[in-house]
């Protein structure tokens, strides 16, 4: 009987977890269709005549656009500036014992300790003096810090993974170390990898306080030119707010499938390896 | 055959026309490429948005606005204007006019604004404020002093005549404040701001005979300044919440939407508390010169050449014509029949009779009467942000209750005025 | 392997120097600057040697940041790990397995979100006027509570966001390792007449000490970059009291006067200060992971 209402209990917590989840984002959702007298309403409105102007209008402005195009080119660079030098690295640390294999874990993983104002305060100074302030190329190349570090870190336990004895008896049927490498391990572990991956984009995508620093106009990401946008002060335009911050919002929920996933997988094999 | 060649001939010839009157058109242009623009948010600026197209036949080419809230908008205008310069031009207020006269990070601006444009038309007061040593550096969007606005209903009930004194101003407050019926006697601002909570604070200041400067020499850590926090801090107990720390959006807000009996507030807030789009309060308004001895905040907000953005003089030309277009006669007649009765600046279109039947005569008699007590408060001088904004943090702090020394704080802000003063270049 | 290979050089050297220069050039400039004195809107600077580091010493807002920065990661590590073992023994406890899985998903949903979009959706939930998370504390008061503006509440405030999350996401991982414990001490125990509680106290959590440890670690990195919340929550107030270590350096570089050499000593400092501190960490991290 205890047994029973404790359980009742749990359900209720857990209930109420996953209600602070949808409805602050179900709410956004439909702000984010409403009319602003129909948010500024001292009694929360359920139903209402949704419109579609907040998006337009959130579509169709010069700087949100080129917001998206940032943030769409310096993510996508970074992230393959990180695979590229990434993957392979993190394969040599997890397969070929070197003397500095923990140093280089350690290293790679006191990049990510680092407070992004510490790294932000000096690049602002150098790109200044260099000529590359609010340039994308300047995000790219400090993003590519971000991204690396991230994909050794995750890459590092999914090459591990992949059985030693494949390995072996490839080597042993002929095959060089590159071989190995780009023709048996990267097809074996590519699922961890592109969770590697989709983590590390996610990561840069989301991030704000260095683009807010580095970029003043021409290479806005999109969540600093959202959050421009909620900082407006004068008559603020909350369906227009929700609106962008969905949009801001979609891309890394695409991926929501993929790493949840990459999680599972991740989570798995470490208690059992 | 024939018919062929003549058709060909047809338009071959309508070809040549074509690029013939292109060419006459480009002959025109003035801009070379897209002006990009800094600024806040404005109804003006958001109605100018909608005519991009003449803007382009007019000088061929088009402009892009970024809007910030007041306080990022004065720290990057100021960023980008003393490093690489994106933008060619800024919106700059009173409060910052001399720091970038000065440092000459922006062009004067009758050298480039078109005389067709008639800058003398602008309110005087306005035209006063854009001057730093007697050179013009904006043209304005917006501006004024300060009104008393107050609900005539909410006074005529409690019988009380519109206060015209500061104490009877209280007196009114405190009688009237309802919180359980939803009504605040009054609303301040209590943000951090040389431009938010300072400027609502420094009436009271210069009310009880404050000074900033004397010369080089801080003279504001005095009688008067202690006075005047405390009678702000006092009054704040009557201010909604939210108001701790919002700034003028707050403050009109609560007071556009019925929650508020009596506030001094910028002249703009007359004009939208008449306009049935953003005010639940339309017919029951009153306004009134502040209460004696509080002076009104002079203040003027405007568009400037920016030095670094606009490199040679043919782009401080296109800079130019794109701040005489947007305050231009026409544009400024938009405003005023979309209602933006805060947007106006030239004195031919407040006189006209447009305005009188849109606004009222009442408004008109106000806003006379306010500019004779309408005087300038802060400290004309390029630190003035910095000194201002310290303030700001250090009065939120009281506001909010995370300070409670006010001679302390006073203090704190001397030392820090004079170390300004001793490290000017 | 033991073959002989060019492999393992050719492979992290390219690598590693890309690291090293990203790494280095900054911190290198960070302290050039820190030992200037440079702003954003003059050219000319010149070298003051440690004057800056002096003055942040006698500077009351900055040792007020740096007390505001350890509060917060003292707030949201600990409720963050208070929120997410019990969250996950309940989940493991009280609900079938598809249920549990849809659980996981949707629980990963708020860490993927942008900090900036999180934050202005609580934001807006907070909104003393129309929020909802704040309507039913005004229908029973009658009396709309700005939780940002209150000096007692902002952090609280702010903290809610943090947790809802990594608290959430933590929860999934640690459900997910619950799954992969052998089942065995845990029904051994059972057996043993211990209560669901005592279970878990003394024998399941115990076996995840080293996932627990790291987990907290994470946290405390991640609590660093709180920035993007504060920004856009509060920017530091009401006053000063949400003004972490990062915002402080921001607002001195950027908003306040540009004193980018002030605000490049703060910087310097927090390096020096994490490394250490993290170091020192990692090594205890090891230790207790290898017992």
């Amino acid at each position: 009987m205890a047994r029973g209402v404790s359980r009742f209990a749990a359900r209720v917590v857990i209930a109420l977890a996953a209600l602070s989840v949808i409805v602050p984002l179900l709410w956004t959702l439909l702000s984010g269709f409403k009319n602003r007298v129909d948010i500024v309403t001292p009694t929360p409105m359920l139903f209402f005549t949704p419109t579609l102007e907040n998006f337009t209008y959130v579509l169709e402005r010069e700087s949100v656009r080129a917001g998206l195009v940032n943030s769409i080119i310096v993510s996508g660079c970074s992230v393959l500036i990180g695979a590229v030098l990434g993957l392979p690295c993190a394969y040599a640390v997890a397969r070929y014992p070197m003397r500095f294999a923990h140093d280089i874990q350690f290293f790679v993983l006191s990049l990510r300790f680092l407070p992004p104002v510490a790294i932000a305060i000096p690049l602002i100074v150098i790109w200044l003096d260099v000529g590359l302030y609010d340039t994308r190329t300047a995000l790219i190349v400090t993003y590519s810090l971000l991204t690396l570090a991230t994909t050794i870190w995750l890459a590092i336990p999914a090459f591990k993974r992949v059985p030693a004895e494949i390995e072996e008896a490839a080597f042993v049927d002929g095959y060089g170390p590159y071989a190995i490498f780009f023709l048996i391990a990267l097809p074996i572990a590519w699922k961890s990898l592109i969770g590697a991956i989709v983590f590390s984009f996610v990561l840069v995508w989301n991030e704000f306080l260095i683009a807010l620093m580095l970029t003043t106009s021409d290479a806005k990401t999109l969540p600093v030119v959202a959050s421009e946008m909620t900082q407006l002060g004068r008559d603020v335009p909350w369906g227009i707010l929700n609106a962008s911050v969905i949009l801001l919002s979609l891309p890394p929920l695409l991926f929501l499938g993929v790493l949840s996933s990459f999680l599972s997988s991740a989570l798995k094999t470490r208690n059992q390896g | 055959m024939r018919l062929r060649a003549a058709l060909a001939a047809t338009v071959g010839g309508a070809l040549i026309l074509a690029v013939g009157l292109a060419r006459d058109a480009n002959a025109e242009a003035v801009c070379t490429h897209d002006l990009r623009v800094l600024a806040q948010p404005r109804d003006g600026l958001t109605l100018l948005e909608k005519y991009k197209d003449e803007f382009k036949a007019l000088s061929g080419a088009s402009f892009d606005i970024d809007y910030l809230n007041e306080n990022d908008r004065r720290a990057k205008s100021r960023a980008d204007a003393s490093t690489v310069g994106k933008y060619n031009v800024y919106y700059i207020d009173e409060a910052n006019v001399a720091l970038f006269a000065k440092s000459k990070w922006v062009a004067p601006l009758l050298d480039y604004y078109p005389k067709e444009y008639d800058f003398a038309d602008f309110d005087p007061g306005r035209q006063k404020v854009a001057t730093f040593d007697d050179v013009v550096y904006f043209a304005p969007l917006t501006g004024g002093g300060d009104l008393m606005v107050y609900r005539k209903d909410l006074l005529e009930k409690a019988g009380l005549k519109p206060p015209t004194t500061l104490d009877e101003f209280i007196a009114a407050v405190k009688k009237l404040h309802d919180p359980d019926h939803g009504v605040y006697g009054i609303a301040l601002r209590g943000q951090r701001g040389s431009g938010a909570n300072v400027w609502r604070w420094m009436p009271y200041f210069r009310g009880f005979g404050g000074k900033w400067f004397d010369g080089n020499k801080p003279v504001f850590d005095d009688e008067p300044a202690v006075k005047a926090t405390q009678v702000y801090l006092d009054l704040f107990k009557y201010s909604p919440p939210g108001t701790k720390t919002g700034s003028w959006d707050e403050s009109t807000g609560a007071f556009l939407s019925g929650q508020v009996a009596l506030l001094i507030e910028s002249t703009p807030l007359a004009g939208e508390a008449i306009d049935p789009k953003v005010s639940k309060v339309v017919g029951k308004v009153g306004y009134a010169p502040p209460p004696t001895p509080l002076t009104g905040g002079g203040y003027g907000h405007g568009l400037a050449i920016g030095a670094k953005g606009n490199k040679d003089d043919a782009a401080k030309k296109c800079a130019g014509l794109f701040i005489a277009w947007a305050t231009s006669k026409e544009n400024e007649k938009r405003r005023l029949d979309d209602g933006e009765f805060g947007e106006l600046n030239r004195t031919s279109i407040i006189a006209s009779d447009e305005f009188n039947q849109k606004f009222g005569a009442d408004l008109g008699q106000a806003l006379a009467e306010t500019a004779k007590v309408t005087a300038v408060n802060f400290w004309q001088d390029p630190e003035w942000p910095n000194l201002g904004d310290h303030w700001g943090i250090e009065l939120e702090e009281l506001i909010t209750g995370t300070r409670t020394d006010i001679k302390g704080s006073l203090d704190e802000l001397n030392t820090y005025a004079k170390g300004l003063v001793a490290n000017r270049k | 392997m033991k073959i002989r290979t060019h492999l393992p050089i050719v492979f992290t050297a390219p690598t590693m120097a890309v690291l090293a220069v990203l790494a280095f050039v900054p911190t290198v400039y960070a302290i050039d600057t820190a030992l200037q004195n440079r702003e954003l809107s003059n050219t000319d600077s010149a070298y003051v040697g440690f004057a800056n580091f002096r003055a942040l010493f006698s500077d009351p807002r900055f040792l007020n940041s740096v007390w505001v920065s350890v509060e917060w990661e003292l707030i949201t590590v600990v409720t963050t790990m208070a929120v997410a073992i019990p969250l996950a023994i309940l989940m493991f406890e009280a609900t079938s397995p598809k249920v549990r899985n849809a659980l996981c998903v949707l629980f990963i949903v708020p860490v993927l979100l942008p900090r900036v979009s999180a934050a202005f959706v609580w934001r807006f939930a907070f909104h003393p006027l129309f929020g909802l998370a704040v309507y039913p504390l005004r229908l029973i008061t009658g009396h709309p509570i700005d939780l940002l503006a209150d000096p007692h509440t902002a952090m609280a405030a702010v903290a809610v966001v943090d947790v809802w999350q990594w608290g959430l996401l933590f929860a999934v991982i640690i459900v997910k390792l619950l799954e992969t414990l052998p089942r065995q001490p845990l029904e051994a125990a059972l057996l043993d007449h211990a209560r669901t509680w005592e279970v878990y106290a003394y024998v399941a959590l115990p076996m995840l000490r080293a996932a627990l440890v790291s987990l907290v670690f994470v946290k405390m990195v991640e609590s660093l970059r709180a920035f993007d919340l504060i920004y856009v929550m509060t920017r530091g107030g009401p006053g000063i009291t949400t003004e972490t270590l990062d915002m402080y350096a921001f607002s001195q570089g950027f908003i306040e006067s540009g004193r980018i050499s002030y605000a490049s000593s703060m910087a310097v400092l927090m390096m020096i200060a994490t490394t250490v501190a993290f170091t020192i960490l990692w090594r205890r991290a090891r230790r207790w992971q290898e017992v």
